[in-house]
């Protein structure tokens, strides 16, 4: 079977949406509505990059807020999903298959009707526009899906290299830390990889969480971008925002595909 | 002190220079205005959020005029009326006076005023036309003989933006949304009704208005007009300035008109419960209403003063060569019911329209189901169900 | 001893998972909204029967299984078609696999408008690419009939390579020689798919399926943002009535009855999921 074809549909039908964000990003309003082919001589600008990067507060801001949201919750889940998995894999089978069904249950559960009452919880706690607290529902979002992943990784690992760490007299800490989390470290990044992509692209909470504008975080943000500005929708300058914020995603991807990838292969639905 | 406040961002960048000057000016007064979207939708979501969450952030808020009777009956408003005194509204248009007091209680001091305006071409007719019937035969003509690919385009995307075009039609057939002299009482299947969708949607049928207006708000309508593709647009006073840019297709062939019954949909102030310092509140409340600050924003922006003394100033309307048109179609607004299920009125009759519009089922049938589920939401908040 | 390690995390996923069940289960009883205040007074089971007689909610409901059910047919297909590609030796790999997986990596919100720009009528390129050819502009998010096709496309291209993703995985770690020793057989490509790859890659479907079922069933922010339920409420989800009902309806006790109602519905279905995988493999072990 030839592959070129294919490929490039894959990639066409991946990339072009993109290239017209791209496109439209360059473009004045006024070109955008222009028809016909002279319609591409003229009308390209930069404006829209320069809006967006000196807005108030600067889109810098709104794509750190996200990264440090995501880095906490990152840190956060995986805090606690690694004793958990491992807690977990030493459990007895049915007490191990009912938890992890739960889990399942949960990780599958189609998240966004829980914004009302985790409302309601920011209210009561005084959490509503902390932007660190946002990691607290995020990592609780996520547990499900890392302790099911990591505890299949663990399961993975045969079960005398650590009778002969415990034999080494290791206690539990230094076994999980010098023995067991170095062979896990695929599992754990491609687990961190997919929590943090989860916490970046969220809606629903950090809209009802965070309405203070410096703290938003970046898909927040851009629904607000789109609704800005009396002038048309801005499409150009929300393509602009679009290929920025697109652009840490693309180098992210870039470098840890391989990761993401093969940490998933480590047993993921074996157990 | 400070006094914080949370406002679209259009209005937050308008006012900016004024809040700069106040606050250098009261060292013990402090304003901080929050941009919030403009998006009307997701204005309310993020104030609604922040007033969910508890001690909102915020002690004034810039409100949609719709929003009033349901924020005062979630307890989330101060009266006004102990800090305003009861004439707070004295001096303003009447048009601008509606919609701001329910229950008895005043609780919204509108900042500007705003009315569903008719943009028309005048390289392609020599006068607006004197009526809907008019509007749409015009419209079909141009549109026959080539002159521009639509005849006129409105708001008929599922959203506010939709009711607030049927209830100008609605009116202008002499109809009315809450039956005349019983608010508690949907009026939406009397002849006039029926007659005011089947006009709407005889347009699209038509082809008059292009299909697409299913899917069009505010800013798409704009985009096509502003491109020159249609004889007629309905839009809002801000649309005006934006056709006046350079580089705008249609820069110098567009005039305004009074649509004769205008859909009111001024923005206004609200002090929120809570606030540590109502007082101060009152104050900035006062300040941003002020005819100095209107007259300037009406200068600079374009925006519509609620003040009448501002709407007759001859030397305004020298600069302002749209004052007449705005003060004209201030005389006769339309207002949406004030009550606190309004959002959900609206969301029965939006449904409904989207469906007549985009092409399925009759005039009739639409009412009659829009006024069916109005019912069974009216009934429900009669005091005693 | 082993437990301990478990409670802190169970503990937190009971806090956002269950405690939230309970309280809309509690809420569900009350009246909440303007019309008492927003203080929640007991009504029975007023806001169940109005459930139960809300056109509107199976209405939604039918629609979201509609969207949920071709979006999830379309990504598995799709899904496993790129993941077969990606998996093949390819020229510069890591960038390919990267290009494809973006799409996934951008928050929907985004790409939302983005697909609202590109479906415009008329100024939109696909209706640009219409028009160059001859053929009259479409209303692409203007006709209830069609308009929901459009939603799934938008959601197809956003979650696609996520399943790619999941199932790229499976594919890694079916043995090489497995499929070399049927090649050797004189098993062809397709025969070698159904024989080999596809029984091996089961649990990955069904992970994937299972997964992209329940988050389709909560769609939320892409329709939000691309239609906002229109035309004619034809795009309407069970995640934005609720949605509705509760931040800009203020009518808190039916909110919660919604989202339990839809809850039910999403439990309903994944039962019926793994049911159906059950009995296949009960006929499967049945077979000779």
């Amino acid at each position: 079977m030839p592959t070129a074809l294919p490929l490039l549909a894959a990639l066409t039908w991946s990339l072009l949406p993109l290239l017209w964000q791209l496109l439209t990003s360059l473009r004045t309003p006024e070109a955008l509505v222009l028809q016909g082919p002279s319609a591409w001589l003229q009308g390209w600008t930069l404006a829209n990059y320069r809006q967006v990067l000196q807005g108030d507060p600067p889109f810098w801001r709104y794509l750190f807020n996200s990264c440090l949201v995501g880095a906490a919750s990152t840190g956060l889940t995986l805090l606690l999903a690694i004793p958990a998995a491992y807690g977990l894999q030493r459990q007895r089978p049915a007490l191990r298959g009912g938890i992890s069904l739960l889990l399942l249950a949960a990780a599958m559960f189609p998240y966004v009707l829980l914004f009302l009452a985790l409302l309601e919880l920011a209210r009561a706690l005084s959490w509503g526009n902390q932007l660190l607290a946002l990691a607290l529902p995020y990592a609780g979002l996520s547990l499900p899906l890392a302790v099911l992943l990591l505890r299949a990784a663990f399961a993975d690992l045969p079960a005398e290299l650590e009778d002969a760490a415990r034999l080494e007299g290791l206690n539990l800490w230094q076994r999980l830390h010098r023995v067991l989390l170095p062979l896990l470290a695929p599992a754990i990044a491609s687990t961190a990889i997919l929590v943090f992509l989860f916490s970046w692209n969220e809606y629903p909470i950090a809209l009802t969480w965070i309405s203070r504008n410096d703290l938003l975080t970046l898909p927040v943000a851009m629904a607000r971008i789109a609704g800005s500005s009396v002038y048309a929708v801005p499409y150009g300058a929300f393509a602009a925002a679009t290929v920025l914020g697109g652009l840490p995603l693309l180098a992210l991807v870039l470098v840890f595909q391989r990761q993401i990838v093969s940490g998933l292969t480590q047993g993921a639905v074996k157990g | 002190m400070e006094v914080s406040v949370l406002m679209p961002a259009p209005f937050a960048d308008a006012t900016a220079p004024l809040v700069a000057a106040f606050n250098r000016e009261h060292r013990e007064l402090q304003i901080a205005v929050t941009r919030g979207p403009l998006d009307t939708e997701a204005l309310s979501d993020l104030a609604i959020s922040s007033l969910l969450l508890g001690d909102t952030p915020y002690d004034l808020l810039l409100m949609d005029v719709t929003w009033t009777p349901k924020y005062a009956a979630a307890g989330w408003l101060e009266p006004l009326e102990p800090l305003l005194g009861d004439n707070a509204l004295a001096g303003m248009a009447p048009g601008a006076q509606l919609g701001n007091t329910f229950g008895g209680h005043l609780w919204r001091l509108p900042l500007l005023a705003d009315m569903g305006l008719l943009y028309w071409r005048t390289d392609l007719m020599d006068a607006p036309p004197k009526s809907l019937q008019e509007l749409a035969a015009t419209a079909a003509d141009l549109q026959r003989r080539g002159v521009v690919p639509w005849g006129y385009v409105w708001q008929g995307r599922q959203y506010e933006g939709l009711s607030c075009v049927f209830l100008e039609v609605l009116r202008d057939f002499g109809g009315h949304w809450l039956r005349l002299g019983d608010d508690r009482q949907s009026d939406l299947d009397s002849p006039e009704a029926i007659a005011a969708a089947g006009w709407l949607g005889g347009l699209v049928r038509s082809g008059v208005t292009p299909d697409a207006v299913a899917n069009i708000s505010e800013s798409e309508s704009l985009q096509i007009f502003g491109a020159g593709q249609a004889a007629f647009m309905r839009n809002w006073p801000y649309a005006w300035a934006e056709l006046q840019k350079p580089g705008s297709v249609v820069a110098g062939r567009v005039g305004v008109v009074s649509l004769g019954n205008g859909t009111q949909g001024s923005w206004g102030f609200s002090l929120l419960k809570g606030s540590a310092h109502p007082q101060q509140a009152a104050a900035v409340m006062r300040w941003f209403t002020s005819e100095a600050t209107s007259r300037d924003l009406a200068v600079r922006f374009g925006y519509t003063p609620v003040w009448q003394s501002l709407l007759d100033d001859p030397q305004l309307q020298e600069q302002l060569p749209l004052l007449p048109v705005l003060r004209q179609a201030l005389e006769c607004t339309a207002l949406r019911p004030l009550t606190p299920l309004y959002a959900q009125l609206s969301d029965v009759l939006q449904r409904q329209l989207s469906g007549l519009i985009s092409g399925s089922g009759s005039a009739e049938a639409a009412m009659a189901e829009a006024q069916r589920q109005s019912t069974l939401l009216l009934r429900a908040a009669a005091p005693g169900a | 001893m082993a437990i301990l390690l478990l409670l802190p995390a169970l503990a937190l996923v009971a806090g956002v998972f269950l405690w939230p069940l309970l309280r809309y289960g509690w809420l569900s009883l009350q009246a909440s909204s303007v019309l008492t205040g927003l203080v929640p007074v007991p009504n029975g089971g007023a806001n169940w029967q109005r459930l139960l007689a809300d056109g509107r909610f199976w209405q939604d409901a039918a629609q979201t299984l509609r969207f949920a059910g071709l979006s999830l047919a379309l990504e598995l297909l799709l899904g496993l078609a790129l993941a077969l590609l990606l998996h093949r030796p390819l020229p510069r790999r890591g960038l390919v696999r990267a290009v494809v997986l973006l799409p996934w990596a951008l928050p929907t919100t985004v790409m939302a408008l983005g697909w609202r720009w590109i479906l415009n009528d008329p100024f939109g390129p696909l209706n640009g690419l219409l028009q160059s050819l001859g053929l009259p502009a479409y209303g692409f998010l203007s006709q209830p009939a069609t308009t929901w096709l459009f939603t799934v496309l938008a959601d197809v291209w956003k979650t696609t390579p996520f399943v790619a993703l999941l199932l790229l995985a499976g594919l890694q770690a079916i043995p090489s020689e497995l499929e070399e020793a049927l090649r050797l057989e004189g098993a062809g490509p397709w025969q070698r798919l159904r024989r080999l790859t596809l029984p091996l890659l089961a649990p990955y479907l069904l992970l994937a399926a299972l997964f992209r079922l329940a988050q389709a069933l909560g769609v939320f922010d892409l329709i939000q943002v691309l239609t906002g339920s229109g035309p004619a409420s034809s795009t309407e989800s069970l995640a934005l009535y609720a949605y509705l009902n509760a931040m800009r309806f203020l009518d808190f006790g039916y909110a919660a009855t919604l989202m339990l109602g839809m809850f039910a519905v999403v439990l309903g279905l994944s039962a019926l999921v793994l049911l159906a995988q059950a009995l296949r493999r009960r006929l499967a072990e049945m077979a000779p």
